[in-house]
């Protein structure tokens, strides 16, 4: 399963400023546009960060969600979502 | 003609900036200060770094294993990183050209990169030694972090060829060689926020550089070895380079904490 759609929405994230500000204001209607799997969308939107790491996407790239606080998540609980994986 | 006068190794973790401007992270302005003065000594007309970029500069659509930046300037960080901006960081195209051209030759399939910026892993170290950017550099970088990852072995090749490469530019330059990067951490991922993975790793491989114990390092810098010390382990690799550059030579100076190290070779 390929998590290159997930990986470039958190590239672009980073890159491409009118996305950024795109997904923070309208995350549904941006991430509704996007070549994206319903699932996807579903995880992105939760700010399902472990998940999304378990399914291969890269966590250089997942940490700028929390980077950037985008989908209500934040650095705490990005690490603690990712640290339930642990468990 | 062209004489390699030093290497060096540092790390560049993007929270140093701010941590110092909070006046924290003493220890690592000292070290950096160290490194630099060092390279202040030997007054580089260039700095070749091997370095790793977090999927910055690069990312997954084109993915090489072994790149060389051409152009005039960079710029940067292209990254979320919290630290001063800098423009027109100066290239130095004709190195560059001459390093790529020399290593085609020699068997390494080497990207070409122009037209780009740079992230954390070049400036933060440029920020503490060089923060007048008055250096040329010439990124050559390694994909440590983007599995699967190359060889140890062909990494410390490929730093033998820049070596020979080096040797062979009939500028008259004084060139040292950077590596960027750390043996122990994990970012993003499960384990990262806690305690550095795995110290013991960065104390065997600091002596192994200390004692010149090239062979010893290059079997036990398997890539299940360097991911076990993390995600950013890979960055091993970039020091690897800098050893195919340096040989068997000991350390002017070399000094590990939990899980990076900064060091300094010389030829004087």
């Amino acid at each position: 399963m390929s998590t290159y759609q997930v990986e470039k929405l958190c590239y672009r994230a980073v890159h491409d400023l009118p996305f950024r500000d795109a997904l923070s204001g309208d995350p549904d209607g941006t991430l509704a546009a996007l070549p994206l799997t319903d699932e996807e969308r579903d995880l992105l939107r939760r700010g399902e960060v472990g998940r999304l790491y378990e399914q291969g996407a890269h966590p250089y790239l997942l940490s700028h969600i929390a980077s950037l606080g985008l989908f209500g998540v934040t650095r705490d609980s990005y690490r603690e979502r990712m640290r339930a994986l642990l468990e | 003609m062209a004489e390699l006068v030093a290497t060096f190794g540092v790390p560049h973790a993007p929270i140093f900036p701010e941590q110092v401007e909070r006046g924290e992270a003493q220890d690592v302005v000292q070290l950096y200060q160290e490194v630099a003065q060092h390279l202040d000594a030997v007054q580089p007309d260039v700095l070749v770094i091997f370095d790793s970029d977090h999927v910055n500069t690069f990312f997954v659509d084109n993915l090489p294993i072994f790149s060389v930046g051409v152009g005039e300037t960079t710029a940067g960080p292209n990254d979320l990183t919290r630290m001063p901006r800098y423009e027109g960081v100066p290239l130095d195209p004709a190195l560059a050209l001459h390093l790529r051209d020399a290593g085609i030759r020699d068997g390494f399939d080497l990207a070409l990169l122009q037209d780009f910026e740079v992230d954390h892993s070049v400036l933060v170290p440029l920020h503490f030694m060089t923060p007048r950017m008055h250096i040329p550099i010439v990124p050559f970088y390694i994909n440590g972090l983007v599995p699967p990852i190359p060889a140890a072995k062909r990494c410390y090749a490929l730093g033998q060829s820049v070596r020979e490469a080096i040797a062979s530019w009939t500028a008259d330059m004084r060139v040292a060689v950077l590596a960027s990067g750390v043996f122990s951490l994990d970012l993003g991922s499960p384990r990262s926020g806690g305690p550095v993975p795995d110290p013991e790793w960065t104390e065997r491989v600091t002596d192994h550089l200390a004692q010149g114990r090239v062979a010893q390092l290059l079997d036990e810098a398997t890539a299940e070895r360097m991911w076990q010390a993390g995600n950013i382990g890979g960055e091993l690799l970039n020091w690897v380079a800098m050893l195919g550059v340096v040989g068997d030579r000991r350390p002017r100076f070399i000094q590990a904490r939990d899980g990076d190290a900064f060091g300094a070779w010389r030829w004087d």
